[in-house]
């Protein structure tokens, strides 16, 4: 109950929205390992594939995970709304203070969070049914071949240039999130801040970059081989 | 070397009434006038002319007392760094400008005239936490109670905090994390106030939220726009020591 209440204030509701979001961020970078195992080719990724979810921790693994994500999608809406709230009377010129100095951390990314994390839900969803729950090929030995599946989908324009806006999205809030959860969870340091900003700013390229890539080089590797 | 200003101005009559901007053109507007000699100026023309003249809050003009604030061209406080409203002049004008000006907009911080908002919502969370509760006695001599150099100045940087709200103006979420923290930041790290410092994080917390004041969205908006220049560093520790009170006990 205590707990319930803590977490239900202004900064409890932040510590929970930034402990899922770099929850949501490793998961991230793990989905990105297991992807890059694509470059390696059909067997090792396929194996690698059919090795995950035939374990039977993965559903204690997927529950999880989806735990995570719906508290924070039903945290970050209801702090959006409340802070909606506290502001019922909008300013008519409204400036970004970032022309001061020292400057703010406000950006495009970091004005837009609501928008990208919602469309980022709407596409997790279109991605499951594209590949967990799209067709099933039998592959070799008759385990799921998941690589010829990549191959078909991305071999497809209109699938590459859907998953790169998708991706940008996830550059975009992860540019201005990782960098805002240590700030949420109290993490200040005069000299250590300004490098966790820049890092977390890296690490935001990398695992965008990374799946950046993997639809291109789907097309490309499905290009090369007609 | 008089210049002529436009000001676009919140006019309302009331905290319930509607508002809306009106405009009102001075030639007496001089360079060395400070944004509130000018609206003085303003003023005066509207009283002679049997008009009601804009209200808004001013003591001390010199930057330490907090009760000025405007949204100067979407900007609370105007354009310079670490400046209040009263010490912002109108040579960062040009001659002809045309200048909106809008109150502190926050449901914590109602409108109770034109430019004028009630703030006394940063009192109540000041009366639920902001003070040492225990009697610490007359002034002690100096060096008697040792205070390293380091806390003694993150304390004075949070103490210069004016209350004025110029954070939560700034702020998209009309948060007022920056005023809390520096409070909960400028008593926790003395040695009279160490004894209460997460009782008192929690309570001026809980209070912060009360008054209906949003979240932070880290954004540091109002960091750059407090005429103190206070970090937000202080609200990574405010968050830290509202969890320490939240888990301890
Ligand atoms: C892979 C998916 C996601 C990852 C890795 C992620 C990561 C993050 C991180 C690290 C933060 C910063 C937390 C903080 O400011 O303390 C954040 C904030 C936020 N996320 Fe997500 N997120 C994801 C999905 C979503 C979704 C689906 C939504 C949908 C509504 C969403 C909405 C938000 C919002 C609105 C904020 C900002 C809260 C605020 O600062 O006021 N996110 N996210
Ligand atoms: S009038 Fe006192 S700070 Fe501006």
């Amino acid at each position: 109950m205590r707990l319930l209440q803590t977490f239900s204030t202004s900064i409890g509701t932040k510590i929970l929205i930034a402990v899922t979001g770099l929850g949501l961020t490793v998961f991230l970078l793990t989905h990105l390992a297991g992807n890059l195992l694509f470059l390696a080719g059909p067997d090792a990724f396929n194996r690698y594939a059919h090795t995950l979810t035939s374990n039977p921790l993965i559903y204690v693994a997927e529950a999880g995970l989806l735990a995570v994500f719906f508290v924070h999608i039903a945290k970050t809406l209801s702090n959006y709304l409340a802070n909606r709230a506290a502001r019922p009377v909008a300013y008519t010129t409204h400036r970004w203070a970032k022309t001061k100095n020292p400057a703010s951390r406000k950006s495009w990314a970091s004005t837009t969070m609501v928008v990208t994390g919602s469309i980022m839900a709407l596409f997790v969803v279109t991605h499951l049914q594209t590949f967990k729950f799209g067709p099933v090929y039998e592959g070799a030995d008759g385990i799921r071949d998941l690589y010829r599946l990549q191959m078909e989908i991305f071999g497809q324009p209109a699938y590459v240039v859907f998953y790169l806006m998708a991706m940008a999205l996830i550059f975009s809030h992860l540019w201005h999130g990782i960098v805002s959860a240590t700030q949420s969870l109290g993490w200040y340091h005069p000299q250590w801040t300004p490098r966790v900003i820049v890092a977390g700013r890296v690490l935001t390229a990398l695992i965008a970059g990374g799946f950046f890539m993997i639809p291109i080089y789907t097309f490309l590797l499905s290009r090369s081989a007609q | 070397m008089a210049m002529t200003i436009t000001l676009n101005v919140w006019r309302q009559a009331g905290p319930s009434a509607p508002g809306r901007f009106e405009s009102y053109t001075s030639d007496k507007v001089h360079p060395d006038m400070s944004f509130l000699e000018m609206l003085d100026v303003v003023n005066d023309d509207l009283i002679r002319a049997g008009k009601d003249p804009i209200a808004f809050d001013s003591d001390c003009r010199e930057g330490i007392c907090g009760s000025c604030g405007l949204v100067i061209d979407g900007i609370p406080h105007g354009p310079d760094p670490g400046a209040t409203t009263c010490q912002v002049h109108m040579r960062r004008f040009r001659n002809g400008d045309t200048i909106t000006i809008e109150p502190w907009r926050a449901k914590a911080f109602p409108v109770i005239k034109d430019l004028v908002v009630d703030r006394t919502a940063f009192d109540r969370i000041i009366a639920a936490g902001g003070y040492v509760s225990m009697n610490v006695g007359g002034a002690p001599d100096g060096n008697s109670v040792p205070v390293p150099k380091e806390l003694a100045d993150l304390a004075m940087d949070n103490a210069q905090c004016i209350g004025c709200g110029a954070c939560v103006a700034a702020c998209k979420n009309a948060a007022a994390h920056l005023f809390t923290s520096a409070k909960i930041t400028h008593l926790g790290v003395l040695p009279q106030g160490e004894p209460e410092r997460y009782r008192r994080a929690a309570a001026m917390v809980e209070q912060m939220d009360a008054e209906g004041f949003g979240s932070c969205s880290n954004e540091g908006e109002c960091e750059a726009v407090c005429p103190k220049q206070i970090s937000i560093a202080s609200i990574a520790r405010m968050n830290r020591d509202f969890m320490r009170a939240a888990t301890s006990k």
